[in-house]
């Protein structure tokens, strides 16, 4: 499996209790880019996912990975008790979500059993409707982030016009018209992880 | 001789992952864990441990706050935070709050290792001096919402004074957007 948290000291940690636990972490990641690449590359069993990683956050790499790799299933990794990031991480096809204050045997737990092919995901959460688009998501968190047109540009590997035109249409959808009130709408609906 | 430590984080999977890495040095010896500051207290009051590893966010109280109570009870013990955050506000606070340290959890393996040891053996963390007030006023008006011209009004200075702040601090914290630096500014906290 590959594992991706930005906090390097805790995946070592995870890396290693995984381990003693007969999971076998075949890579990781920083940020939701590299796990991009890594699960390219590894194409592995199971990537268990931090929520909130820089670059691009757990749920938006999960709904990208359910669509190129679906072979690969996602566990993610949070802090949030909060049920608007359980109903964004089911629309994005995660197999289990875990709490970091729960204990590390649920993890292995879970693991063991999105391995098996089961799902564990609470039942009765409300399904979401999501106002933006995975790509508009992508946009709006490399915009709070404080990276200009051009970096993020670069870091989606698109054009600059092609970045102007979605952050365009999300900030129309939010109904905002500066970044400043973009960031605003963000944080108060719950957005950014 | 081995240094005695106890960890205080809310999280279970940080807690077990810290102890995972920790297990594996045979001079670095976890004495017990707590998920509180008032656990931790009263861990620390039980064991007197050589060094305290402390989150800066816990349920119960602000690490820093807490960091006084550890040194109180017992002056001999070594306080180290633990941060979610690499921004050099916190590690300022926490050597001015009486931490020898601060270790950001996105610090690799070995540098943490590196850090505790240095402590255990006497030695600080040298710190940046983080923001100064002024940069941290700055700070604060933008998360208010201020515009430049606002946040000269409120605090005494001219607009074109905010502006440099706000491009020193862009450049500082590597943040290329005013937006950037509203985010980064209630982030933090201010």
């Amino acid at each position: 499996m590959v594992l991706a948290d930005d906090h390097a000291l805790v995946r070592a940690g995870v890396k290693a209790l995984l381990a003693s636990h007969g999971i076998d972490v075949v890579a990781e990641a920083g940020d939701g880019r590299a796990l991009l690449r890594e699960v390219r590359q590894h194409r592995p069993d199971v990537a268990v996912v931090d929520v909130s990683m820089p670059l691009l956050d757990g749920i938006e790499a999960a709904r990208r990975i359910a669509s190129w790799s679906p072979s690969t299933r996602v566990v993610v990794l949070t802090m949030h008790d909060d049920e608007r990031f359980m109903a964004r991480a089911m629309n994005a096809g995660v197999w289990a979500y875990v709490a970091k204050d729960e204990a590390i045997d649920r993890l292995v737990d879970a693991v063991h059993r999105v391995a098996s092919g089961k799902r564990c995901l609470p039942e009765n959460i409300e399904p979401l409707d999501d106002p933006l688009t995975t790509r508009e998501r992508e946009v709006l968190q490399l915009i709070c982030e404080g990276k200009q047109n051009s970096d993020i540009a670069h870091i989606m590997s698109r054009s600059v016009n092609t970045v102007r035109a979605h952050r365009a249409r999300l900030m129309r959808k939010l109904g905002v018209t500066s970044a400043t009130e973009l960031l605003n709408v963000a944080e108060k609906r719950g957005l950014l992880t | 001789m081995k240094t005695r430590l106890i960890l205080v984080d809310d999280h279970a999977v940080v807690r077990e992952a810290l102890k995972q890495l920790l297990d594996a040095e045979p001079d670095l010896d976890v004495i017990g864990t707590a998920d509180c500051g008032e656990a931790g207290l009263a861990l620390a009051h039980r064991t007197r441990p050589d060094l305290v590893l402390l989150d800066i966010s816990l349920p119960d109280a602000d690490g820093l706050d807490l960091i006084a109570s550890f040194l109180e009870h017992d002056s001999d013990t070594r306080v180290v935070m633990l941060s979610m955050h690499a921004e050099p506000e916190y590690a300022a606070a926490a050597v001015q709050r009486g931490a020898c340290g601060l270790i950001p959890k996105s610090d690799s393996p070995a540098s943490f290792l590196e850090t505790l040891r240095h402590v255990a053996a006497g030695g600080t963390l040298h710190v940046d001096a983080g923001l100064s007030p002024r940069e941290r006023d700055v700070l604060g008006e933008l998360a208010r919402g201020a515009s430049n011209e606002e946040a000269a009004q409120a605090l005494g200075l001219q607009p074109k004074t905010v502006e440099g702040y706000c491009q020193q601090l862009m450049q500082r914290l590597d943040v290329h957007t005013r937006v950037g630096l509203i985010h980064y500014a209630r982030r933090i906290g201010l």
